[in-house]
């Protein structure tokens, strides 16, 4: 039965626009003949009008049922109603099986073509988030490769050394690569987790109810734990709500965010972490106290071109689009928003979440 | 010559099972290794160490399995290692018996405090010594006190309800171990309780704004998202 079912999606599927659009369509056409019938004597008109109507359903619904139905009524009202003798079926009379192949072949001809383009349509946004995915995976593998190389590098320095380099330098070395590592890291758990994501159609993640205090929390813990230096504070609305939420992947968000407003804040000593809940959604904000985002930046941020086209900033330019491209994604999955805005003395990064499951 | 706790790492990285060896060493434990299910089988029972780290990824058998025929003769304590984004697998692996888990990438110092806390916790049985010679627990500003059934911050009463009263209290006996909310939840409203964790996670906000200055900075409670929750390490 699987397969009956699935050949009527593809090729009947209903929906109540489509419905809509059908009955609007024949009520018009029924509605302009019978005025017409008043107004003259002829009728060869009538097949004309019908055929726009066939044309205009199988144009603007999905596969082949509307197009097809109002073939055949088309053909049994043109019969009936409008053409001699009238309020009779009569196939008989010369030239009526003409029009009823010619009704048919447009209704058939018309939802093909409209099937077959909707599926390419289909087709290309599948290949372009395809292509989306590919460039993410080559900037990122180009990312991956210089720290790499400096922490082996870093380590077969120490390694070979034959008693040259001074305690300082050598610490030095394997601090370097330790920060590299660290950072590689980081990246992985963002791959991780735009896997966690599979699929890549919305709402493909696991969503629990979680409390947002918690998220921030383990979010800021595991922040400290890198940048000790680094003074964040964070609010949280009195009233508890459990937000539906994947909450490795929102606490992955807020990482970045807190990351990027340190890595490119430009002099950003001060992070606040902030909630409120609004029209239904909860309003999530990373501010800091650094330098802002350049303006020109502003409208590239989320969308993952920044990374390939080397813009990320003459400060540092490794990864800002990454983690950004990782966040938007997160939060779309999650039905909600990311934006981003310059204040007067830093950035503020703000996502929403919706309270309600929207599924 | 001086006895010290001998701790088996069951890990079959070559790499993860000498860093850990080395962190473990270095801190004054003896450290075994084993690489597969069946080799740590056989060396827990001629070894009988004091404490198994366990990876859960092993190439011949389920880390889950070890866990439970582990846990079938012995209390001995287990810390699971485990990578970050399966929160699942930990809960799993902790409701199935392991004491505690590190997560991948871990630092030094959190593999030690829970080794540590571990230890501790085997050596003195549920609640540590400190409960049962004083009848209280103290972190930082933070005391429960068993007798009189009270939460004190700084010496004032948290006035926490029956049930947060008990949460806390739980929490206390087993501070610097993660609890996971199915256990908390066993705990206080018995075996029924199973599934739907809410009551828990709303009693835990209450508690949070009652005993934290900040909920979403907290000083005593820790929240480990989709596994439980840990009292730190009393003074």
């Amino acid at each position: 039965m699987n397969w009956l079912k699935s050949i009527v999606k593809k090729y009947f599927p209903l929906s109540a626009r489509s419905w809509l659009i059908f009955v609007a369509a024949m009520a018009s056409a029924s509605a302009l003949c019978a005025i017409l019938q008043r107004l003259t004597t002829s009728d060869t008109h009538v097949p004309m009008i019908f055929v726009l109507a066939v044309l205009v359903v199988a144009l603007s619904t999905e596969g082949y049922f509307y197009g097809l139905l109002a073939a055949l009524l088309s053909v049994l009202g043109v019969n009936y109603a409008f053409t001699y003798p009238y309020l009779k079926l009569d196939f008989s009379v010369y030239g009526y099986p003409l029009t009823f192949m010619t009704m048919l072949a447009v209704g058939f001809a018309v939802s093909t073509l409209t099937t077959r383009v909707q599926a390419q349509e289909k087709l290309r946004a599948e290949s372009e988030r395809e292509k989306m995915r590919a460039n993410l995976l080559r900037a990122i593998s180009h990312d991956l490769r210089t720290p790499l190389t400096a922490i082996s590098g870093s380590i077969a320095t120490v390694l070979e050394d034959s008693g040259t380099l001074s305690r300082e330098q050598k610490n030095e070395l394997l601090l370097d690569a330790k920060q590299d590592a660290d950072w590689l890291c980081r990246m992985v758990e963002n791959l991780l987790s735009i896997t966690r994501i599979s699929g890549g159609e919305m709402g493909q993640i696991q969503k629990e109810g979680e409390i947002l205090e918690e998220v921030f929390s383990e979010a800021v813990m595991n922040f400290r734990k890198r940048h000790e230096e680094v003074n964040i504070s964070v609010s949280v609305p009195e009233e508890t709500l459990l937000l539906p939420m994947d909450a490795m992947l929102i606490e992955q968000v807020l990482l970045n965010l807190m990351d990027n407003a340190l890595v490119h804040g430009r002099g950003t000593t001060r992070i606040r972490l902030d909630a409120r809940y609004e029209g239904g959604f909860a309003v999530i904000g990373v501010e800091d106290n650094g330098g802002g985002v350049a303006p020109e930046l502003l409208p590239h941020l989320f969308d993952g071109s920044l990374q390939l086209s080397g813009r990320g900033g003459a400060d540092n330019s490794r990864c800002m689009g990454i983690g950004l491209s990782v966040c938007r994604t997160i939060v779309e999955a999650h039905g909600g928003s990311l934006r981003a805005e310059n204040l007067p003395g830093g950035a503020r990064f703000e996502f929403t979440l919706p309270l309600e499951d929207v599924e | 010559m001086t006895i010290r706790d001998k701790i088996l790492v069951v890990e079959d990285e070559k790499t993860i099972s000498g860093l850990i060896k080395a962190i473990l060493t270095a801190n004054g434990y003896d450290v075994i290794q084993a690489s597969t299910g069946s080799e740590a089988f056989s060396m827990i029972s001629s070894h009988c160490p004091d404490l198994v780290v366990l990876d859960l990824g092993l190439p011949d058998m389920d880390g889950m399995d070890i866990i439970s025929t582990v846990r079938s003769w012995t209390s001995m304590p287990i810390i699971v290692v485990s990578a970050r984004s399966y929160e699942r697998d930990k809960v799993q692996a902790l409701d199935k018996g392991a004491d505690d888990y590190v997560t991948k990438p871990f630092s030094p110092a959190e593999l030690l405090a829970r080794v540590r806390v571990a230890l501790r916790h085997t050596r003195s049985g549920p609640g540590s010594g400190a409960i049962a010679n004083t009848g209280k627990f103290t972190a930082g500003d933070l005391t429960i006190d068993y007798d009189k059934h009270q939460v004190l911050i700084a010496g004032e009463n948290c006035r926490l309800t029956q049930n947060e009263y008990k949460i806390v209290a739980l929490l206390g006996k087993c501070a610097g171990k993660v609890l996971t909310y199915d256990f908390i939840m066993k705990e206080l409203w018995g075996p029924q309780s199973k599934g739907n964790n809410q009551i828990l996670r709303v009693n835990m906000a209450n508690i949070r704004r009652k005993i934290e200055k900040n909920p979403a900075e907290p000083q005593y409670i820790f929240t480990e998202v989709g596994v439980g929750y840990r009292m730190i390490e009393g003074d």
